[in-house]
């Protein structure tokens, strides 16, 4: 076709038609897949969509490193807030309530700070962060759970053991009294003891007693004193002859 | 926390709960978890008979909870390799078991 036509329209020598035909040579549209010319297939090939690979979901493998998370402001105050906490108060205890009525922590507050204790809440994360740094450490099993800290200057143990009776939801699981670890049991050991000013006159009475007999029995007239020392002496050794030591 | 969403605990046929853990041992996790879902509002709402009774000890002993139910049965879970969720579920479908034996009954 095209020879003919280049034989019709171009009657001079050397005119080239204005029109080009494009069908003219191989076409586009062909039923085999035709070859891509080579520039084509270095293009396609270079420029080939390689899928990103697919990282594991979240939480199919454990992170090899913890990452350290840096803490937020909330954090940083609540810590120092536990710390100071910490250093004020003497009692801290810890308790697990299960019931978290409204009425019921309400009157339990207005009980417990008639007596001066205050009850605080405290996320776990945060108190088991603060609790690795500080001493108090052992602590740390505790806070599993709904906990929430029951604090005061002075150890009331007695009132607060009154109180948490009263609601039989909050657990007592341990506590710190005066920088020692004490278990549930500790502390209702600690709320039985006297307080410290009948325990130290207890002290000084028995330890006064001795020495007040031994006073009064030497104050007497020294007579009497050998007339009992030889009677001793005598139930001592009753088959021997008995010597008694005069009181000189 | 793990203990599931959906635990509305039915304690109708429950007469009594104890649960008896150490909480300074490490597997008490699932214990206490058991007793915070247990002894909420919600499951106490459902019946108001039943006690919930924890006791707090220091004796390196094993986390055991033991449930008493209305005609007498006793369950008794371990709960140092157990978790929260199997120890409820445990406890739900003997519950859910006897309430249906009690509705059978008084139908009848």
């Amino acid at each position: 076709m095209a020879a003919t036509l280049c034989v019709k329209l171009l009657p001079k020598q050397g005119w080239l038609p204005i029109t080009h035909s494009v069908r003219h040579g191989s076409k586009a549209v062909t039923r085999h897949r035709k070859p891509l010319h080579i520039l084509r297939q270095k293009l396609l090939a270079v420029t080939q969509y390689v899928a990103p690979p697919r990282a594991a979901p979240p939480g199919a493998y454990p992170s090899l490193t913890e990452h350290f998370r840096e803490e937020t402001g909330l954090t940083l105050l609540m810590k120092r807030d536990l710390k100071k906490v910490f250093e004020d108060c003497r009692m801290i205890a810890v308790v697990q309530n299960n019931s978290c009525n409204a009425d019921d922590m309400i009157t339990l507050k207005h009980r417990l700070h008639k007596h001066g204790v205050a009850v605080k809440f405290f996320p776990n994360q945060v108190i088991r962060s603060f609790l690795s740094d500080s001493v108090y450490c052992n602590l740390a099993p505790l806070f599993v759970g709904p906990t929430a800290l029951v604090v005061s200057k002075d150890p009331k143990a007695k009132e607060v053991l009154t109180v948490l009776r009263s609601s039989p939801q909050m657990t007592l699981l341990g506590g710190c009294i005066d920088d020692t670890l004490l278990s549930a049991q500790g502390v209702v050991g600690y709320s039985k003891l006297p307080s410290v000013t009948v325990v130290r006159g207890e002290l000084v009475s028995g330890l006064a007693v001795m020495t007040s007999r031994t006073a009064a029995l030497l104050q007497r007239h020294p007579a009497h004193l050998s007339a009992l020392l030889r009677r001793y002496v005598e139930q001592r050794s009753p088959e021997g002859a008995p010597t008694a030591p005069e009181a000189t | 926390m793990a203990a599931p969403r959906k635990a509305t605990v039915l304690l109708k046929a429950v007469k009594k709960i104890t649960v008896q853990f150490c909480p300074f041992e490490s597997n008490v996790r699932s214990t206490r978890e058991f007793l915070s879902s247990v002894g909420s509002e919600k499951a106490r709402a459902t019946n108001m008979n039943c006690e919930v009774v924890s006791a707090v000890k220091h004796d390196k002993s094993e986390p055991v909870v033991e449930i008493t139910y209305i005609d007498g049965e006793r369950l008794l879970m371990k709960g140092a390799k157990l978790t929260a969720s199997e120890m409820l579920s445990a406890f739900q479908s003997r519950c859910a078991a006897k309430d249906q034996q009690a509705k059978a009954g008084a139908k009848k």
